[in-house]
């Protein structure tokens, strides 16, 4: 069978360290199986990183459905030039992310910062954007965003253009204002699309870890996993890497739900 | 087409929502150029950096090179290694799956689709430590080939579908035209169908070429040692590196990268992305 390769490459190479993964979180060099490593885990480095991690997943995927929303709606329209703003709007998208996390580092960084000197220009003094949660975290989402906001403005604009004109022109003939539009008839007829830019987008955002790493001194699952694996026994970042694993499935299931639920059968 | 259906003064709300978009997705682009290319004294060295600089300089490429040039030009060589490797690899493994999928039932089709999507839901750092254990065993620990075959994995599923697509625009009755002439089944896999599928390929090899290129996760565990040209930004721009070095790195990774997206434009599209999973 000409599939075999590819079927038998996923699955040794990621179904099987998975397992793995999971069974050397519960594994100890003195037991075959505890629990140890995830009290070890959980006392080091507390609830924190999977509340950061939570907190960074849904502000950054709120920020780039509205963006990607405005953006798509605005190329959906036939305009004069339009392929040639498609094309820019796709450059953040071959960006590394560790350039994106470089440039932003420059951009925000409390000494020699151009949104310091920018907000200089207005009187105000400089901002040390690393000290404090918050700021941390706005910097970090706008990082992402930046980068990650043109993949789903791509699938959004796949879905816009799945939607017959005639449905507009009637829901305006009945009177339906640009607001009962957007949410009467791109909304319900896009949950396919939105459900797999969801997907696509959420994974990611659990994963965040090129630029966390460089811009966002806090810990996150994926930052807590990759400074546990520093240390001589493996187990303990096994067991965080479980923990990561876990909050992915529980949330793709989450989106399965959604998109067969919501979702028409085309 | 969306709206049709419009005041004509609707015209030039696009197009300054379009030119505010424009403007924040270059920003970042134009800094990091003003960066590297701009005199240090004006630009990270400054409290208050120019927004627009009047001294610019090539000391800092010049700079980066001297100092570390043998290593800059391992990095540069391990990253387009890793990136043909990934590539070539994806087309081999995407192009026979693909043709093997359009033949078989839906049904079977759509449990084996779901089993290539499934992989891209496990996190690749869950996966990546175990796979730099087993490296260390085989021997394939810091080498351009293992570190591949990791990132082989982000890059297979969407290969596939876009290889599926690219089959789909093949005629039917083209196979079995070339069959009922006495061409063999290999003969018609690469001779009859593969060169149809040439645009495709070569979208399929473009974008998986820029996704390795771009990698930091496997990249970061599983060859730290000779590391890859974003690890090696990575390091510089941390406490212990140069960030002027790291920025002009980052304009030398980005330039090709930007160009090739261009380029690409037309082939990438949200219907690629969500090919297979639609449906």
């Amino acid at each position: 069978m000409l599939i075999a390769p590819a079927v038998v490459y996923v699955l040794y190479l990621a179904f099987y360290p998975a397992i793995e993964s999971v069974r050397g979180g519960f594994e100890t060099p003195i037991h075959p199986f505890s629990l140890y490593n995830y009290h070890f885990v959980l006392s080091t480095f507390g609830t924190r990183p999977i509340l950061n991690t939570f907190i960074v997943t849904g502000a950054a995927l709120l920020l780039q459905f509205t963006v990607a929303f405005i953006v798509a709606s605005l190329l959906s329209k036939p305009f004069k030039g339009r392929s040639a703003f498609t094309a820019i709007f796709l450059i953040p998208f071959g960006v590394a992310t560790i350039v994106a996390a470089v440039i932003f580092h420059d951009m925000f960084s409390a000494y020699g910062g151009y949104v310091n000197s920018f907000i200089n220009l207005f009187g105000f003094h400089a901002i040390d954007w690393e000290a404090t949660f918050p700021k941390a975290l706005l910097v970090l989402i706008l990082a992402d965003s930046w980068k990650n906001t043109p993949i789903v403005m791509l699938i959004l604009l796949a879905g816009m253009s799945t939607i017959p004109s005639d449905l507009y022109s009637q829901a305006m003939v009945d009177g339906a204002g640009p607001f009962q539009r957007f949410f009467r008839i791109t909304l319900p007829n896009m949950a396919g699309f939105i459900a797999i830019a969801l997907m696509i987008r959420g994974i990611s955002e659990f994963n965040i870890f090129a630029m966390a790493l460089l811009i966002f001194p806090y810990q996150l699952l994926t930052t807590m996993t990759y400074s546990l694996f520093d240390i001589v026994n493996p187990d303990p970042s096994y067991a965080a890497a479980t923990i990561l694993l876990g909050f992915v499935l529980i949330f793709a299931v989450l989106i399965m739900i959604y998109r067969s639920k919501y979702s028409r059968v085309s | 087409m969306v709206s049709e259906y419009r005041s004509p003064k609707s015209k030039y709300y696009t197009y300054i929502g379009i030119a505010i978009f424009s403007f924040l997705v270059l920003l970042p682009i134009y800094i990091l150029a003003i960066i590297a290319l701009g005199d240090p004294s004006q630009t990270v060295a400054a409290y208050y950096p120019a927004l627009i600089p009047s001294k610019f300089t090539l000391a800092n490429f010049i700079k980066a090179f001297s100092g570390y040039g043998s290593v800059l030009i391992a990095a540069f060589y391990k990253s387009l290694e890793t990136a043909f490797i990934v590539a070539s690899l994806a087309i081999l493994l995407g192009y026979h799956a693909a043709y093997g999928l359009s033949k078989l039932s839906f049904k079977v089709s759509s449990i084996l689709i779901a089993l290539l999507f499934f992989s891209t839901m496990i996190p690749s750092l869950t996966i990546a430590i175990p796979i730099s254990v087993s490296f260390l065993k085989l021997g394939l620990y810091d080498s351009a080939f293992g570190l591949a075959l990791a990132q082989e994995l982000i890059v297979l599923p969407l290969t596939v579908f876009l290889m599926m697509g690219a089959l789909q625009s093949v005629p039917k009755q083209l196979e079995s035209q070339a069959r009922v002439d006495g061409a063999g089944f290999f003969q018609t896999l690469y001779q009859v169908i593969f060169p149809l599928a040439i645009p495709g390929v070569i979208s399929a090899f473009l974008l998986s070429w820029m996704m390795s290129w771009d990698e930091f996760t496997f990249a970061v565990i599983l060859s730290p040692v000779h590391p890859t040209l974003p690890i090696l930004i990575y390091f510089d721009s941390t406490a212990r590196g140069d960030i002027l070095t790291a920025t002009s790195f980052s304009l030398l990774v980005t330039l090709p990268v930007i160009v090739l997206t261009i380029v690409l434009s037309k082939f990438i599209k949200g219907s690629y992305l969500t090919a297979g999973i639609t449906g």
